[in-house]
Formats: C-alpha cells, structure tokens, sequence
C-alpha cells in the first residue's frame, strides 16, 4: 500500500529511512547521471526545442476541445464495436469496469501497466470484488508481488536490486534463483506469466493515446506483455484519461519522437500498437473481442480549463522529470510522489488525489529547474509546484509561522534591513574572530551541521556605497547594480570585485538604494502576493528607463528578475508599464563582462591556478547561460579544469537547505566529491547563494578547496 | 533518399536494437531460412502468416524434411508451443529500423507475440525512410470503418525494469531476424 506522508513530521521521518536505503541512493545517483550523459546521444540529430514547443502548442490547442475530441473519438471507436464508457472519478471507473467483468463472468484478469489504473488503485477495487488480477509488466508484476505502489512513473521498480528481486521470485516459484543473472530473472516472468495469458478472461490495459479522428487508440511498449493482454483474453477494457485524446495520428507521430527518447532512451520502443475496435478474438463468443473503453474524468476537465495548471495536462508521463531530479535521486519515487512520482507528482497528487497527499511532498522541491528543461511537453514545473504549493496553503488556511512572518518583514524593506544589521550582532559572539560559524548553537539540531555557516557582514554594501561610488565621465554604459540581499550583507566584497573590474571601462554603475530583496525567497515560501509586492518596490526602484542594463551578481535574483516577475504579472491588469523594460535588461556579471565589455586576455596576468565551475541552475537553466563564465574564467588565465555533474544543483536553495538539511547536505556531498575529484585547487561559481552552501561545505572538510564568487577571482587576476 | 540507401540505414537501426538483418532474394529463401534457424535453435515448430499457398506448400516440405512441423491455423491450440513464425510484413521505416505489421488476424497476432523467434520478410521496396512517409497509408488504415489492430515492431521484446539492465526477450520473441527481400536479386 502507498502510505505518503501527510504531515511535516512523518514526512521527515520517511526521508530519513530513504536516505539510510544504500542500495536506493547509488542506484539513483548513477541513473540521474547516466540519463543526463546519455541524453545528448540519443537526440543526436533531434531537434528536442522544436519539437518540445511544436507539442506543447499542439496539445493547448487540444485541450479547450477535449470534449468535442472525446465525442469524435466515441463515434468512430463505437461504430467499430468497442463500447466506450466515461467515469467521473476513480471510483466510478472501478465499478464501471467491475461490472464489465461481472457482465462476462470473468474471473481472472490480466492487466498491461498503467499508470491511470494506479491512480485509480484499480487493483484493490478489483481483488475485492473478488477477481484475481495479476500484472504483466515485469516491473509491475515485482511490486505487486511486494504490495507495493510504482516508485517510477516508467521503471515501477526501479528502488528494488536484483537480489530482492530474485529472493521474491524464489519465494515465487519456491526454486532458488541465481539472483546475479538478471536475464534469467526476466526468464522467470516469462515462464510464470504465460499460462496467465491463456487462463484470464479480460485484459486491462491503459493507452498512451486516443486519436480522435480514427477512433485508435495508441499504445507504446517493451515488454510485449501489453500485446498478449490485448489479445487472449476474449474482454479488452483499456482506461484512458481525457488528457490522452490528440486529434490526428500526425501528433501521435510528434510525440512519438520524444516520448521513448525521454523516457528509455530509445529512438522507438519495440512495440508501438494501434487497436481500433473490437478486433477479432476466438476465445469470445461472438469472435469478436468485447472491447470496451473508460475515460477517467478525475478532476482533468476541470483542470483543463484552469489558467494556470492546465499545462499539467500537456504530461505525456516519460518520468524524466524524476531522472533528472536531484531529490529523487536521493530519496526514491516512494517518498516523490503519491502515485504520480517526481515534478509532475507534487503538482498533480493535489488534483487526482487530494492536498492530504499532496501539503508534505509539494515542499520538497529546490527550484533547480532541472525538470523543467528536459520535460518535452514544456511544462513549467518548478513554478507549478510552487502553485501548487499556494493553493494548498490557501485551502488549509492556516499558514506556517515562518511564512507569516517571512510575509510581515519583506513587505517592509526597512524593517527587513534592519533585522539584517540586528542579525550582525547577534552572530558576533558565534563567530569569534572566524569568518565563518563553524558551531551552530544546540537549537539548531545536528542535521544543520553538514556546513559552516557565514557571517552577516558588519557593513554592509548599502552604507559602503556612497565611499566607492564610482564617478565616470562620458560613460559608455549607464548600469545599475541589483544586489541582493546575499551580497548586500554577507558579501559585499563580492560586489567590489565587481567596481574594480569596472574601472576603467567606461561604466557608470549606480547603486539604487531603495531596491530590497528580489523576492525569490517569498516565491519559494509560496507567497505569490508579497512577492509581487517587493517586485513592485523593486520596479520603482530600479527606474530600468535610466539605465543600459541591470546588473547582478546574482545568478538566482538574476533569473527571478528576468522571468519570475513576468509571470508573476501575467494576466494582472496592474501589470506595471515598464516591466518589459525592466526584465529585459537584466544581465549576470558573466555575460556583462565576457560579451558587452569584451574583456580580453592582455589584461590579465597568467595565474597558473586550475578552477573547477560549479554552474549554478538560475544561471544554467534559468538564464540560459552556460559557455560565458567558462570562457572568462580562460580570459583571466586561469586553467578551467571540467569535473563531474557541473550543472547539478548544490543543494543550497535558499530555505530549502534549512527546511530539508538532510536532503540538501547529501546533494552537497556528491558536488564536493566531484568537485575534489577534479584537483582543481579553487571553486568557482556565479551566485552568492551557491557560494553560502559550497563554501560553508567545503570548510567543513580537510581540502585546501577555496570557494569564490567569479566576479572575485577574475578581480584577483587584473594585471 | 534511395532504395540501397534506404536499405542501408533499415539495417544500420534494425541492428542497433539487436535484430538480425540479412538480405534474401525470394521467399524460397526466406523459408529456408525459417527452418535452419529453428533446426539450429533446437525448435520443433514453425508457424507462417501471409505466405502464398505454393510458398506454404514448399514451407511444408522444408519443415518435413528437417523433422519440423509446420503449424497449422488457428493458433490458440497451440499457443505453448509456436517456436519461429515466419510472416511478411506491411512495411519499414527506416528511420527506426522499424518493422509495420497489420496484425488484425488474431492468428498473426499470436504468431509474432508467442514465437521465441520471429523471422519477419521485409520487401525492400515497402521500406520508408520515416513515419511522416507511412502517414497516410497507416491513416487509411486507421481511419477505414473496420476494426484493426497495427503493429510497429522496432528489435525483440526488452525490459530494463531490473536494476535499469537492458534484457532482451521478455514476454515476446527473444529474437527478431529481419529478411529484406530484394526480388530482382533472385
Ligand atoms: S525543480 Fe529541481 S528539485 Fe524541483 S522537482 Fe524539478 S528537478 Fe526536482
Ligand atoms: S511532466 Fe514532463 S518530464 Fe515529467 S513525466 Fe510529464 S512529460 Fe515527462
């Protein structure tokens, strides 16, 4: 049985038991960097953004038309002999297809994987109606013999090593297996599963397609089980959710380009099936197969007409969001996700099966962005998981404390900065004469511990603005600096390095000084309306009319500002004016400095040092820029040396690395080793926040490592 | 993109995805083939779909000679014991290496499902170079008011479902051999 936390607490509880599962973590860790590496070879020659936006545009088309799709669908599969049924919910379509048993005295069953019948718990319903149901998707046959749910959308066993799977065959098949043999535990399957074919009297698969202006469904596989289900068995019933229907086998065709590359690896996958009707079939009375066909409503009509997480029905239900998810590789799909596992789980466990399931497992996403840029539909998940997120809490009603009072300060900037100078004093005495909090106080529990953590600075960069600003005669550019709150008062050296790279260049940097935090901590936090709020302060702050470009340092605000307050400000009628502008000019240090000033080489002395990158996901993913830091990290003279799993995330997150310590210190970890792997004497990245958990990391351990923010190392290097 | 070429790249993608892919002239050949692969496997039977009935016949003696027996039609009487089938197939793409099958008989259906060994006859002037080049065909396939069930068959029956290790054979063939017929050959 699927037992997903639905509270805070056992949910930790859970995470703890994950992480403790040894043979989970490295068999996760090694998928989500095998799939990654793997990915460039099999779109070799693909065009993924084309077609990613070819399909995503497709199916928004589609998905105002569900209805009259599902009416063409009914009239062609129905004047070809299939019955086509709809359900309303997960119950209904439990009875319906009960009763479809009942009606054809069936006794035993056989089913195709299907990720709706999960959602529907199908099986229980059917076991207590008294039938005898058994899978024959080898990996859904393993957990059913276990009682478990899938903990991939498309591998369902995936948490499980070949030795438990060959100790439960041999509790099977009462033999002992030679567990070692993976091929011949899949011999096994098929031994024990064929008579099943034979002996069952109804067949219940699910479809990955209803193409509506033939009446066919599609249904894409591997295993060849789901072809013998569809064929012995003299019933077919194949449950099919609305958000499957597509009008013409042309979009089949296109998603059909990605769907097995995303999901396996494959260009195709064997068997790609078409079944139009009721087909011929001996073992029915009247040779014709009783085909029958249950749409599940389930909340996906009233989510299609939702302005916001309509996108979710775009799902094609590849699992690479799970792949490539640095929190499921760590903690495993039972502990992502209700029956839906990685992004897309946290966002639609809310819709198919309620907030109970869905309030604890919504927080544990990072934002890295990194489900986001491989899912094919296009689908915006880190932000719908924050949605999501937002309307959980806005149900309960009752708001955490830390959300209230997150809420309360930053809408004020001034009590904001104030708590800020306030914090200064009270870390003094932690800190000693040290940089850094090496010792936590015992409030803080040991989980905390995996880092050191920084001092707030004794000015900062606001009250040292008006000693260094810069004064330009005939500029070339007019920018304006957005800080953030992380340079602003714990590194403001950072931001220095930035005014002497500058100088001599012709830039007039101004510091506007009623800008406050970006408001990413409040997005995060799910506080969609003050995030708005301290946008707004910002958008008049910045006055961006005056300026060539706005300048950060920081790759998180970067991002934030760039794309988060456009969608923020989407369908709002107060949109202000010169948001456009605004977002528009945003820039990163990065990009500034390699292709507006186009520093070169001559400037800087050779510092024979080799510098490993970390990339950080707002930069990466978020602004899209990658080639930029690499290439002026060479420029300064320094020798860039490439280590493992660059563009991963580090496990910072703003809160999230206090809210899941656990979680974030184990991400840490694996970016370190990599890291250290790399004999790289100096780490270098674009963003004050993956600075605070690298750094604070790397102090943790016995390395000679030094972490910097680029903008200081490329200063260091100035002839 | 021409014949050869488009012959080429079906058997670059076939063999990819672990098929085997050899080029034959007639269906002499083909049923030749059938029964070496059988004997040399250590299979009894043979099942053939599609076949001509003096291609059948010669079939039949072939299997006799070698001690095999050609199954007859229907299939379910037998579902536990079908060892190779021989079918012709509708069509290639070979973009994928894929192989197209109207298996809308119920005894092609169990032929290719239940076979450990499916022994496919492709005629290399049906291979396509991509599924946009099949649309239409398979559309009217689709779209006729008859029931139907259609095939793509791209390699053997896999899984990965076992510690992410690709294993071939599942609860289909263990092994798909693609004939490409070029009949001016012969
Ligand atoms: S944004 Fe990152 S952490 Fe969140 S679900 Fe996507 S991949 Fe996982
Ligand atoms: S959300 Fe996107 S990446 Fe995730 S399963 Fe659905 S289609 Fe695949």
């Amino acid at each position: 049985m699927i037992k997903t936390a639905q509270d805070m607490k056992s949910y930790k509880k859970q995470l703890k038991e994950a992480l403790a599962d040894k043979f989970l973590r490295s068999a996760l860790d090694n998928f989500n960097t095998a799939y990654r590496e793997n990915r460039p070879i099999v779109y070799e020659g693909v065009d993924f953004e084309g077609l990613k936006n070819e399909i995503a545009a497709g199916k928004d088309a589609a998905l105002p038309h569900l209805i009259e799709m599902f009416e063409e669908f009914k009239a062609k599969a129905e004047a070809v002999g299939a019955k086509v049924h709809t359900a309303k919910d997960a119950r209904e379509a439990n009875q319906i297809i009960a009763a479809i048993a009942k009606d054809n005295r069936v006794k035993k069953i056989i089913k195709a994987k299907s990720m709706t019948a999960e959602e529907t718990f199908l099986n229980d319903h059917l076991e207590k109606e008294g039938f005898t149901v058994t899978e024959t998707d080898l990996g859904e046959w393993i957990i059913q013999l276990r009682g478990e749910g899938p903990s991939h959308m498309v591998m369902p066993a995936i948490h499980l090593s070949r030795y438990q799977v060959g100790d439960l065959f041999a509790e099977v098949t009462r033999e002992k297996q030679e567990s070692e043999n993976i091929d011949k535990l899949v011999k096994v399957a098929r031994k024990q599963l064929r008579p099943a074919y034979l002996e069952a009297d109804m067949g219940i698969s699910g479809a990955n397609f209803a193409i509506a202006e033939s009446g066919a469904l599609g249904l894409v596989t591997n295993e060849g089980n789901m072809r013998l289900v569809t064929t012995f068995p003299k019933v077919h019933v194949a449950l099919v959710g609305y958000d499957k229907l597509i009008p013409d086998l042309k979009s089949m065709f296109r998603i059909l380009k990605v769907l097995p590359r995303n999901a396996t690896g494959q260009a195709i996958t064997s068997y790609v099936t078409w079944i139009k009707g009721a087909v011929e079939c001996a073992s029915s009375p009247g040779s014709r197969k009783e085909m029958h066909i249950v749409f599940l409503d389930n909340g996906r009509l009233a989510l299609a007409k939702d302005p916001v997480f309509s996108e979710s029905l775009r799902c094609i239900r590849c699992g690479a969001c799970a792949n490539v998810c640095p929190i499921y590789s760590k903690v495993g799909g039972h502990k992502y996700g209700h029956v839906y596992i990685g992004a897309i789980g946290l966002i639609l466990t809310l819709f198919y099966h309620g907030r109970e399931n869905g309030r604890a497992i919504v927080r544990n996403c990072i934002n890295c962005q990194a489900c986001k840029e491989v899912c094919p539909v296009d689908i915006d998940l880190p932000h719908l998981i924050k949605k999501t997120h937002g309307v959980i809490l806005h149900q309960e009603g009752k708001k955490p404390v830390k959300n209230f009072l997150l809420s309360t300060v930053m809408k004020n900037r001034k009590l904001f900065h104030f708590i800020l100078r306030k914090a200064y004093l009270a870390q003094k005495p932690l800190a000693g004469k040290e940089p850094m909090i090496r010792h936590l106080p015992h409030f803080f529990g040991k989980e905390h511990r995996f880092r050191s953590v920084p001092v707030i600075s004794k000015i900062p960069f606001r009250d040292q603005w008006q000693q260094i600003r810069p004064q330009v005669v005939e500029p070339k550019y007019n920018i304006a600096l957005f800080v953030g709150c992380a340079i602003d008062f714990i590194y403001p050296e950072q931001a220095r390095a930035l005014l002497k790279l500058l100088k001599g260049r012709g830039v007039q940097v101004e510091f506007p000084m009623d800008q406050s935090c970006c408001g990413l901590p409040l997005l995060a936090a799910a506080e969609e309306e003050t995030a708005k709020d301290v946008a707004l302060q910002n958008l008049r702050a910045m006055h961006a009319g005056s300026y060539d470009y706005i300048l950060t340092l920081c790759a998180s605000c970067g991002s934030h500002l760039k794309h988060n307050y456009l969608k923020m400000f989407k369908s709002d009628p107060d949109a202000p004016e010169n948001l456009k502008q605004f977002t528009d000019k945003i820039i990163d240090f990065s990009s500034f400095m390699a292709n507006v000033l186009n520093i070169s080489a001559k400037e800087f002395k050779a510092a024979p040092q080799k510098v490993a990158y970390h990339s950080p996901c707002h930069l990466c993913r978020g602004l899209q820029v990658t080639e930029e830091p690499r290439r002026l990290i060479e420029i300064a003279g320094y020798e860039y040396v490439p280590s493992k799993d660059e563009d991963v995330c580090c496990g910072f997150g703003g809160s999230y690395s206090v809210d899941f310590p656990e979680i974030s210190s184990e991400i840490l970890k694996k970016k370190l080793d990599n890291v250290q792997d790399s004999d790289a004497r100096l780490l270098v990245t674009d963003c004050p926040g993956c600075v605070i958990q690298l750094r604070g990391g790397m102090d943790k351990r016995e390395t000679k490592i030094q972490v910097r923010h680029i903008a200081e190392v490329i200063a260091e290097a100035l002839k | 993109m021409k014949n050869p070429d488009l012959i080429q790249q079906m058997r670059e993608r076939a063999e990819a995805v672990q098929a085997i892919v050899s080029i034959i002239g007639t269906m002499k050949d083909a049923c030749q083939y059938a029964v070496a692969i059988t004997k040399k496997q250590g299979g009894r039977t043979v099942v053939a779909a599609g076949l001509k009935t003096k291609e059948q016949d010669y079939l039949k003696n072939e299997c006799e000679s070698s001690g095999l027996r050609l199954l007859e039609f229907p299939l379910r009487p037998h579902a536990n014991e079908i060892h190779t089938s021989l079918t012709i197939v509708d069509g290639g793409v070979a973009e994928t290496g894929t192989l197209v099958l109207d298996s809308t008989s119920e005894d092609v259906r169990i032929a290719t499902m239940l076979a450990e060994t499916h022994v496919a006859v492709l005629p290399a002037l049906k291979i396509k170079p991509d599924t946009t080049a099949l649309e239409n065909e398979l559309n009217a396939v689709l779209k006729a008011d008859v029931p139907s069930y259609t095939a793509f068959i791209t390699g053997a029956s896999r899984t990965a479902d076992i510690e992410r290790v690709l294993a071939i054979g599942v609860h289909g063939p263990q092994e798909l051999h693609i004939l490409i017929m070029e009949e001016n050959k012969a």
